[in-house]
């Protein structure tokens, strides 16, 4: 039989539809309808000045909404030929950790709603508004910070922000190992957690997967060790975990905050003075640049016109990691509220995944299946790396399927 | 009556009580730090309303500028007045804002330095120093100083301008002031090659028109610009810059045409030879003279070469104007080349 | 008596429903923040079930996307009488920055259902939320509850 939850869910944030496949209690096969977020971001960006198109990015997703704004600039950055002064790379780092350690607070803390367990669930989000805080404390706002400019970064951070955001951060650090404690020792949580929702590392790599649910099966790849400011600036390596099940992934996210933790330690420390932001005069040019976002791996790819963005095209971690989960994780789950807990580890964000939508020519509607259904209906023509390459060249779409119009953001209507 | 004994119990611990004393009430919690970006303050009498504001708001519908309406004593004030329900809470109008003292305040006062320029404009101003009379209306009337003269020659500071555009109306000169458009270049290329194209190609196809006309006699013709204009959005999808880009390429355009006439063709390759870019061959297959339109440079070696008169030689002036129905059509005045004359 | 006894259970216990139509997730985020230790939304008497037919209040996040055309109305149509419908953030309203060209929302909410309350920000601050949620709903579902009672 086939069990649908959602799009509205108590168990899902976001809406999204799960197609649950179930032989008595076990789930066997699962599925997955996208297409409830889709506002055509990329198009709206089009056409508009690098100022605008900002804001736009950071409203990709609210969650991991810094990484977005940075990966933007870095991109502008790089097609221009110039880096933001060291003192804004600092700062930068100091943003992104701290917006990657709430991020991992909030989906560990989601995690433990859908495990029914309470008591963790209102610690860790107790936790979080710490560091939510000092975001705010730094940024001035909590949320979607508008803290990235092209260049640089918008308002200095003075000793005083910095020392409030250190004393937060330890409080944190210290608060967290009684709660890791807590998570890692309970007998009846790791027997709900542990064994469950296996992703190999070899469907880990078949599935594209990124981010802190790829290095949990064993996937050794962080961008941040490539990224030159973490090269030039920071000792850093990346955290990962071998197992591969529920278990790992919420100790993997928990790892990484301490990673974190001591990154932001060595960046407050170490922070040099100087300018925070430098003139950039935008060339005209194509570029890529990646970025870590909480959930993984960042790629943006821009075109640019003078000022104005020409084309863009984003490639954002949770489509690769939610395709993944429903395809690997969600495979073979002993019970149906297992299924639910699953997908709660993956760390879906559907906000950022919907970068693509599908409609159907013929009847104009949207196709609301997941891509790998579509591809393998299309004779596995396609995989989600197609849809990506062709975002990159909407001339190509004509030529691939007559059937379907690629309705990406970038549709000339 | 256990668990009434359990509760009492709870309630009586201290650390229960102190928890119960010290927990926040609702004014801790609305604790804003200094730098929270609220919604933008507006200050109404600092306003110069250039607009900067409403230019750079990255959403749609946030700011608008409205006006006061007037009394006996003044005028009504020009200020910006916020949506709440689209503001994004950004600070970039505060940010932008180049009053002295700024009209908008939104949470901690955002400096900005001179070098960048960021108001994010589609044009760029700039004074043509070969046309300018150096009559100071547009250093006077410019609210932020960005015009000076310097070295003797009119300046815009692209720092400081702020793109209101009050500068290109009050310039006396045709031309001397300028608002070009900066980005999308290879676009606004395109347009121009397109008007280019669909007017020769009209021409062309009325040839036997053309060979009508004699001496100083003028080929005259109208041409809808509405199927042109629709094409061209097709390219910058921007009606205001499309408009201005046709506007001034149709009423400057020049074109010179190089006609022929097959049937008064005798064969004899003279052409060929003379020709500078190679762009007229022979085709032995099928016995005829080809001309590469792209090569041609309209130089008109040809007119002056062929023995037979097949080659004809135009020039063409073009002029947007409006109907009195309000319908837009070019105008199109052909007319043979004056080099005519001197061969006869 | 039986109304006044109404009217305190209805101010006192109110049942939410959190309705992303197609945001940036900020707003929802901010919802989640809400129920934390610090501002605590169940000390109120505030429930996040997220389950429409057992709904007071639903509070709308998002800009409304083609495929909520439709289910918006039918997850209004499934909550209870008497229900009351807050937008959260800019989005409802007026759909933000997505209601440029190119960009395919159909906000505001109030085009599909009736929206009772709104609160501004992109997102609201939680304090802001709770301000604006206790401001409106305990009021508004118990007056909505006394008409329908007549």
């Amino acid at each position: 039989m086939i069990l649908p939850i959602g799009p509205i869910h108590p168990g899902l944030k976001e809406p999204l539809r799960l197609k649950l496949k179930t032989q008595g209690e076990k789930v066997i096969k699962a599925e997955i309808d996208y297409g409830y977020v889709h506002r055509g971001i990329e198009k709206i960006m089009e056409g508009k000045t690098w100022q605008k198109c900002i804001y736009l990015a950071e409203r990709i997703c609210g969650i991991c909404s810094y990484e977005h704004t940075q990966t933007f600039s870095e991109t502008i950055e790089k097609i221009s030929g110039v880096q933001a002064p060291p003192r804004a790379q600092y700062l930068r780092v100091i943003t992104n950790e701290l917006d990657r350690i709430q991020s991992h607070l909030l989906a560990n803390s989601t995690f433990y709603k859908t495990l029914d367990h309470e008591t963790l669930f209102m610690q860790v989000l107790d936790l979080r508004e710490y560091i939510m805080d000092s975001i705010e404390l730094l940024t001035g706002n909590r949320v979607n910070m508008g803290w990235n400019v092209i260049g640089g970064v918008r308002m200095d951070a003075e000793d005083k922000h910095l020392d409030a955001i250190l004393s937060k951060i330890s409080y944190v650090e210290d608060n967290l190992d009684r709660h890791v404690a807590l998570f890692e020792d309970a007998p009846i949580l790791g027997l709900r957690t542990k064994g469950v929702g296996v992703m190999t590392r070899e469907e880990a790599i078949k599935g594209h997967s990124v981010g802190p649910i790829a290095r949990a099966s064993g996937l050794k790849h962080d961008y941040r060790q490539e990224h030159h400011t973490y090269k030039d600036y920071f000792d850093f390596k990346p955290v990962w975990r071998k197992e591969g099940d529920n278990y790992a992934r919420t100790m993997n996210r928990y790892n990484e905050i301490t990673s974190s933790i001591n990154l932001l330690k060595d960046a407050i420390e170490n922070i040099p003075k100087g300018d925070i932001r430098r003139p950039v005069e935008v060339k005209s040019g194509y570029g890529e640049w990646r970025g870590e976002a909480p959930r993984g791996e960042v790629t943006y790819m821009i075109e640019t016109n003078g000022n104005l963005i020409k084309r863009i095209s984003i490639r954002t971690p949770s489509i690769m990691n939610i395709d993944s989960c429903a395809k690997y994780m969600l495979k073979d789950v002993a019970t149906v509220a297992d299924a639910v807990t699953t997908y709660a580890s993956a760390d879906p964000c559907i906000a950022c995944a919907e970068r693509v939508a599908i409609t159907d020519i013929s009847n104009n509607k949207f196709i609301t299946k997941d891509f790998f259904e579509i591809s393998k209906e299309y004779n596995n023509k396609f995989t989600t790396n197609d849809f990506f390459e062709i975002s990159k060249d909407y001339n190509k779409k004509v030529n691939l399927s007559n059937k379907f119009n690629y309705n990406n953001d970038l549709e000339v209507n | 009556m256990t668990s009434f004994i359990n509760y009492i119990y709870n309630f009586a611990r201290e650390t229960w009580l102190r928890g119960f004393v010290n927990s926040k009430s609702k004014e801790d919690i609305a604790d804003i730090p200094d730098r929270f970006r609220d919604f933008p303050k507006v200050e109404k009498e600092y306003c110069i309303a250039c607009g900067s504001c409403t230019a750079s708001c990255p959403s749609p519908n946030a700011i608008k500028l409205v006006r006061d309406s007037d009394n006996e004593e003044s005028q009504g004030l020009t200020f910006p007045i916020i949506n709440k329900s689209s503001c994004i809470r950004c600070g970039f109008c505060a940010e932008v804002c180049p009053s002295e003292p700024k009209t908008l305040y939104c949470g901690e006062n955002h400096f900005i330095q001179e070098d960048f320029n960021i108001i994010p404009s589609k044009r760029k101003y700039v004074i043509d120093d070969y046309l300018c009379i150096k009559c100071h209306k547009c250093q006077d009337v410019c609210e932020v100083g960005a015009i000076d003269l310097k070295n003797n020659r009119m300046v815009v500071n692209q720092s400081k301008c702020i793109s209101c555009g009050k500068c290109l109306s009050v310039c006396p000169v045709k031309g001397a002031m300028k608002g070009v458009f900066i980005a999308n270049l290879e676009e606004q290329k395109e347009i121009i090659q397109l008007v280019v194209d669909t007017l020769e190609s009209y021409i062309e196809s009325k040839q036997d028109d053309l060979k009508e006309i004699h001496d100083d006699k003028l080929f005259l013709s109208e041409i809808d610009f509405e199927p042109l204009f629709k094409d061209s959005l097709n390219i910058i999808n921007d009606e205001e810059l499309v408009y201005e880009v046709l506007e001034k390429a149709i009423n400057r355009l020049n074109i010179r045409l190089v006609i022929w006439d097959s049937t008064l063709c005798n064969k004899c390759q003279l052409c060929v030879g003379e020709c500078p870019t190679g762009a007229i061959s022979f085709d032995n297959e099928y016995d005829e003279i080809v001309r590469n339109k792209d090569k041609c440079l309209r130089c008109s070696i040809c007119y002056q070469t062929c023995p037979f008169s097949a080659i004809k030689y135009y020039s063409a002036k073009f002029n947007l104007d409006k109907k009195d129905s309000g319908e837009e059509v070019i105008h199109i005045t052909v007319k043979e080349s004056q080099l005519a004359k001197r061969r006869a | 008596m039986l109304k006044t006894l109404k009217d305190i259970v209805r101010k006192s216990s109110i049942h939410v429903c959190i309705v992303n139509c197609g945001g940036c997730n900020g707003c929802d985020v901010e919802l989640v923040a809400c129920l934390s230790p610090r501002y605590d939304l169940e000390q109120y008497g505030i429930y996040v079930h997220n389950n429409p037919r057992e709904a007071d209040v639903i509070l709308v996040t998002g800009a409304v996307t083609e495929q909520w055309r439709e289910n918006l109305r039918r997850i209004y149509a499934k909550a209870p009488e008497p229900k009351v419908v807050v937008a959260v953030g800019n989005c409802p309203q007026s759909g933000d920055v997505f209601a440029q060209e190119g960009g395919r929302v159909l906000a505001p909410v109030s085009d599909f259902i009736p929206v009772d309350a709104a609160i501004p920000g992109c997102p609201p601050r939680p304090s802001e939320i709770l301000d604006a949620i206790l401001a409106v709903a305990p009021g508004a579902i118990a007056a909505k509850g006394r008409i329908q009672d007549k």
